[in-house]
């Protein structure tokens, strides 16, 4: 009898999950298709792996936002279900399906003539890993899913199989992500010691009762290795030297994936870990736990991570380059809401990293089509490309801006958020905001260096022949115009991104 | 008697032998042995946890799958280590210097 019951509840609790996590299986089951379809070998293969995948990022992300208000765990305490996790969740949908949609193998010339089949495939993996991530609620859930996630970004680095820049990128960045998850996973075996259990909530009650000074060190130690594992996923100083070298060896379509997905992600799981993990909630605010000050560890991290970014940018003339150590310093904006520890801080996080995707993703495609037409990713090449082409200037000129910034774009709506939620803290949090208002001044800089090359400099006189106009396709007109109008959503409609951001504060903090 | 102390000694040691090792070996073979050391240390201390703490069977099962992902992290390292040799013909990471700045 008493088996039965249990069975039973066994079956209710497989069921409900399975209804949950349909995102996830349409993911799975595309990745399989894919694979199938890539397997016969027809000429037609590539657009119909492009086809599914798009296909299963829509059916995900909308059924994802079906799910949104649901606050609970699934498959035994394993993933979450929370409106956090599904805002993140949508976020990485959205991006990989712009991604897949806008950036593909007709209009890049490095991923010409190489397979698509694994391309998409990939593409799926790393998505679905990140959304595993976002919601994992164990300490094995979210290793297996920052494991799976680095696996498959490391073979999308070295898509080109012969190539020398691309097969060293990836051999740099298997070798720093694996030597900072170990030592993550060091600190995960940590927490498990101490607390004796993997789960976030429960982990969070056994730090609530107190630990003794001994133990209290150790925490501490824990903590910094976490933050290890974390930092690598985000590209945060001192964990940041791969980004560079994989953002310039990899194809540029893998680059703008790898400066938003995986970022977001780890930006998810950190604010569950920090928020969920080893702080209460109180109120509108969180409460620390006792014996473990872990704001004061990220707010140093923060202020490294833009200076070092920023800096480094100043002296970069490989677009490429340029824009991954841009795109470190945005992950050191981005600290600064979790280390605001409050609600609005975690809403500056989810906002920030909605403004950095329609930034970032238009700014990389602008790199994209000029290599595409011209065949170079340098800064010294972009003289005249008003005369060229006109589109790609003013769409950069809106991008580049954003990035900046300057109102009324997007960026600028970004940091208003997370800087607000840090000034709110108090006298203390001042230093720490004009750091950031010092490092928006410096990277103002060499994005203006940007500006300068495309519209104000002339090109060499040197070249005996003036370089062509550029002719975009109609699908890059669009998809340019697209980009650059999403960046002015401020101005046409905040509303609903706020009121979405605001209704999905809630975490769930439970087992 | 040996107790759960000996254990985390055992685990420290294997942690900083590896973390040597990433520092100071130069060849792309032996660092990913290294990391090997460390995903190790960690295995090391999860059991012990598991056997001497509170923890239940969590910290064991959690062991078995970071084996599982050691080895399937092992995998693609060597592939791109050995495509790269064929690149270069040198196993040595301070020739793996084409990207700078």
């Amino acid at each position: 009898m008493h088996d039965a019951t249990q069975s039973t509840q066994l079956l209710t609790e497989i069921a409900r999950s399975g209804w949950h996590f349909l995102p996830e299986t349409a993911l799975t089951i595309a990745l399989l298709l894919v694979v199938l379809v890539d397997a016969s070998r027809a000429r037609w293969r590539g657009s119909v792996c492009q086809v599914l995948t798009l296909l299963a990022l829509a059916s995900a992300f909308a059924l994802r936002i079906a799910d949104r208000a649901t606050s609970d765990t699934i498959w035994f305490h394993m993933l979450t279900r929370d409106p956090l996790g599904a805002f993140f969740s949508a976020l990485v949908l959205g991006a990989a399906f712009l991604v897949v949609a806008s950036f593909t193998f007709r209009n890049s010339r490095e991923l010409a003539g190489l397979g698509p089949g694994e391309f998409y495939a990939l593409m799926l993996a790393a998505t679905l890993s990140s959304l595993l991530l976002i919601s994992a609620n164990d300490l094995a859930m979210l290793y297996l899913a920052l494991e799976m996630l680095s696996l498959s970004s490391y073979i999308l680095v070295a898509y080109f199989k012969g190539d020398r820049m691309s097969n060293e990128a990836s051999l740099k960045y298997l070798l720093f992500g694996a030597a900072s998850t170990g030592a993550m996973l060091y600190g995960l075996s940590l927490f498990y010691g101490l607390t004796g259990t993997t789960r976030l909530g429960e982990i969070q009650r056994a730090l609530a009762a107190g630990l003794s000074d001994a133990n209290a060190l150790t925490l501490y130690v824990a903590v910094v290795f976490v933050v290890a594992g974390f930092g690598f996923k985000t590209a945060a100083v001192p964990f940041h030297f791969w980004c560079p070298d994989a953002y310039e060896g990899a194809p540029t379509p893998v680059t703008a994936y790898l400066s938003v997905v995986p970022k977001a992600a780890g930006f998810a799981i950190l604010t569950r870990f920090f928020f969920v993990g080893l702080s209460t909630p109180l109120g509108s605010e969180w409460q620390l736990a006792p014996s473990v000050h872990w704001p004061a560890l990220l707010m140093l991290i923060s202020a490294l991570t833009m200076t070092v970014g920023n800096v480094a940018a100043l002296t970069q003339t490989n677009m490429k380059r340029l824009l991954a150590y841009s795109s470190i310093a945005h992950a050191g904006y981005v600290l600064m809401g979790v280390v605001a520890l409050s609600e609005n801080g975690a809403r500056g996080v989810m906002v920030y990293l909605f403004a950095y995707l329609l930034m970032n993703l238009g700014a990389f495609l602008v790199v994209l089509l000029v290599h595409k037409h011209e065949g170079t990713f340098d800064l010294r090449d972009y003289p005249g490309l008003i005369r060229r082409s006109p589109l790609l200037t003013a769409t950069m000129s809106v991008f580049v801006l954003s990035l900046m910034g300057i109102p009324p774009l997007v960026g600028f709506v970004g940091k208003l958020y997370v800087f607000g939620a840090v000034i709110e803290k108090g006298p203390s949090y001042y230093w720490f905001a004009v750091v950031g208002a010092l490092n928006a001044a410096l990277a103002a800089f060499y994005y203006a260096r940007i500006l300068k090359a495309m519209i104000i400099d002339d090109e060499s006189e040197s070249e005996a022949a003036p370089k062509p106009v550029i002719r975009l396709a109609l699908y890059d007109r669009a998809w340019l115009t697209l980009f650059a109008a999403a960046n002015l959503t401020p101005l046409l409609l905040w509303g609903p991104v706020d009121v979405w951001a605001r209704s999905a504060l809630s975490l769930y903090t439970g087992r | 008697m040996i107790g759960l102390s000996h254990y985390l000694i055992l685990s420290a040691a294997l942690f900083c032998l590896g973390l040597l090792g990433l520092l100071t070996r130069r060849n792309a073979v032996h660092v990913l042995m290294s990391i090997e050391l460390i995903l190790n240390s960690a295995n090391v201390n999860l059991v012990a946890f598991s056997r001497y703490g509170s923890g239940g069977l969590a910290g064991q099962l959690f062991a078995v799958f970071v084996i599982v992902i050691a080895a399937a992290e092992v995998a693609v390292a060597l592939a791109i280590v050995l495509t790269l040799y064929r690149i270069k013909r040198t196993p040595n990471l301070d020739q793996a210097s084409t990207l700078r700045g």
